[in-house]
């Protein structure tokens, strides 16, 4: 079964401008796929969709069956602790500890302290963070403050992870090292949405590569098709 | 793996419609995520002291206002129920009214089952009463003491007892002016219309007033909770992203409103007291100069505590306006 189906998704803005056209797309339970294109491909929007911060002009997106569409906004929040996001900027609270901002989505949640302090620590130990909970994001570097947003999103285990353009301030090596915590979740079960437009890194991959021209899926295969 | 076109969408189904469900609400959730709100409250509070001090202020200042003309119009209805103790009447006589024309008019006065007391100020005694008062002025002594025959008429004061309503005495006026001696009857109420008409005055515009200022307040608890929610907009939209519910989302400025409002009645019940306390010894001799009760009445518990839910209400007021303008746009802008 598929995990995420678009159906014939179009999305237009109020100025005219459709950055989606007519996207059908399947993925499947437990995939790992890049999204690709150029600048304004319609990535980010569709990232948007998914999450359900926007909403589809046409079509239908479903996720596990269920067209999020219509999930209201009382029920969108309980799809959203489902599904990790991961973002260029990171998106971190800075007058959160480290510790604070991974517990955020826990803490949402009703989980226990204890609870939250055993998963925030194993989130923690799993992108090599242990030992700096206790600091604020700007005594960081770039790359350990990106490694703090994937520990966000990946702390409250979600089905979904989404990333959107998560290593483009990052240099390659760095970039190489966060894409294999991306595998890593995926080989847990997760499944791994990443949009980027370093081809280069994408090819290195080897993973399913959706690409996107101005708004219009143009192809769909392995990295090398691409 | 991903594929392309033609994905044979799937319908919702009864076993789908049950993903993502809203759970039923514990109530340790609940005390949860007020504690949560409540802490995160106090924390930006205590960070932000000085600004907070300053909201206080002025939505004390904003509460103070119709507060005091509430305690005015209170103390002014005591005031209204003091003199309705002591109504009566004065007569007047005619200037060369017979003593025994006076006496008549006294006996039957106080034949009467209402009256009190009865106190005559003769013509002479009115006269030695008014040249006092004239003592500054020369010219006028000087002109009263040139006149062959008194001026002034004999006069009594009635007090009748509080049972007696404004018709009865009117009555008892209209009797009264139907003897020859009689000049003039004055009921003493006039001064009792115009402490009445002054009381509905303040009412009316403690109203207006207090609803101006209700709205001031208001407006300014929104204005701060707004910019405490542009200040942290970035957090509410990760927090919306991770899957907070808008009451989640909310709570926390709604609490702002709550401490705003309630730390603003306190500061208006301060700046009451104090106002009080500064006007207390004038307020002492003036009343006191019209045989007055002069204890300020009204600035009581129950009194204290309407303020504070006042305060509570217009603070509430303020940050849900300002998280109805302000939030509903943040989930949109997450990135």
């Amino acid at each position: 079964m598929s995990a995420i189906t678009f159906d014939r998704v179009t999305k237009r803005f109020d100025n005219g401008q459709e950055a989606l056209s007519e996207v059908s797309a399947e993925f499947d339970s437990g995939s790992m796929t890049f999204l690709t294109g150029h600048s304004g491909a319609g990535k980010s929007t569709f990232l948007r969709l998914l999450i359900g911060v926007d909403v589809a002009t046409r079509g239908r997106i479903y996720v596990d069956g269920v067209d999020i569409g219509k999930l209201g906004t009382r029920r969108m929040p309980w799809y959203r602790r489902e599904v990790g996001v991961v973002f260029q900027d990171h998106h971190l609270l800075p007058e959160h500890t480290v510790f604070d901002n991974v517990a955020l989505p826990l803490r949402i949640n009703h989980l226990s302290e204890r609870e939250v302090t055993s998963r925030v620590r194993g989130a923690l130990g799993r992108v090599e963070l242990l030992g700096k909970e206790h600091l604020m994001p700007t005594q960081l570097s770039t790359g350990e403050q990106q490694r703090v947003g994937i520990a966000r999103a990946v702390v409250g285990k979600p089905k979904i992870l989404l990333a959107d353009e998560p290593t483009g301030n990052l240099d390659p090596q760095l970039a190489r090292s966060i894409m294999k915590l991306f595998s890593q979740f995926n080989e847990l079960g997760t499944t791994v949405i990443i949009a980027s437009h370093d081809i280069g890194l994408i090819e290195s991959m080897q993973m399913p590569t959706v690409y996107l021209l101005e708004g219009r899926m143009t192809q769909v295969g392995e990295t090398s098709d691409v | 793996m991903s594929k392309e076109a033609n994905p044979r969408p799937k319908p919702a189904t009864q076993a789908s419609r049950k993903q993502w469900p809203i759970p039923k609400r514990r109530l340790s959730w609940f005390f949860a995520d007020h504690q949560r709100a409540v802490s995160e409250t106090f924390k930006f509070v205590s960070l932000k002291l000085g600004s907070s001090l300053f909201v206080w202020l002025l939505v004390g200042i904003a509460l103070a206002l119709p507060a005091a003309l509430r305690l005015a119009q209170l103390n002014f209805v005591a005031l209204d129920d003091g003199w309705q103790g002591r109504p009566g009447l004065s007569v007047y006589f005619q200037v060369a009214a017979d003593s025994s024309d006076i006496v008549e008019v006294e006996n039957l006065l106080q034949q009467n089952s209402s009256t009190i007391e009865v106190r005559l100020t003769d013509a002479d005694q009115a006269l030695r009463e008014f040249m006092a008062a004239s003592a500054d002025s020369e010219s006028l002594t000087t002109a009263l003491s040139t006149l062959s025959a008194n001026p002034l008429p004999a006069s009594l004061q009635v007090s009748v007892n509080n049972q007696v309503t404004v018709d009865q005495l009117a009555a008892l006026r209209l009797q009264l002016l139907q003897k020859a001696a009689v000049d003039d009857v004055v009921i003493e109420f006039t001064w009792l219309e115009r402490l009445r008409s002054l009381t509905q005055l303040i009412e009316r515009l403690g109203w207006i007033l207090g609803c101006l200022f209700a709205l001031g307040a208001v407006l300014v608890t929104a204005a701060s909770v707004r910019l405490a929610i542009d200040g942290r907009l970035e957090e509410l939209r990760v927090l919306s992203l991770v899957g907070a519910t808008r009451a989640q989302i909310r709570r926390p400025f709604v609490y702002f409103g709550v401490f705003y409002g309630l730390g603003g009645a306190i500061v208006a019940a301060m700046l009451l007291a104090i106002t009080l306390s500064a006007i207390e010894t004038p307020l002492t001799a003036l009343l006191g100069s019209y045989d007055l009760p002069v204890q300020v009445r009204g600035f009581d518990l129950p009194f204290l505590g309407s303020l504070l839910l006042m305060g509570l209400v217009l603070g509430v007021m303020g940050a849900l306006l300002a998280v109805k303008q302000r939030i509903r746009g943040a989930q949109e802008a997450i990135y």
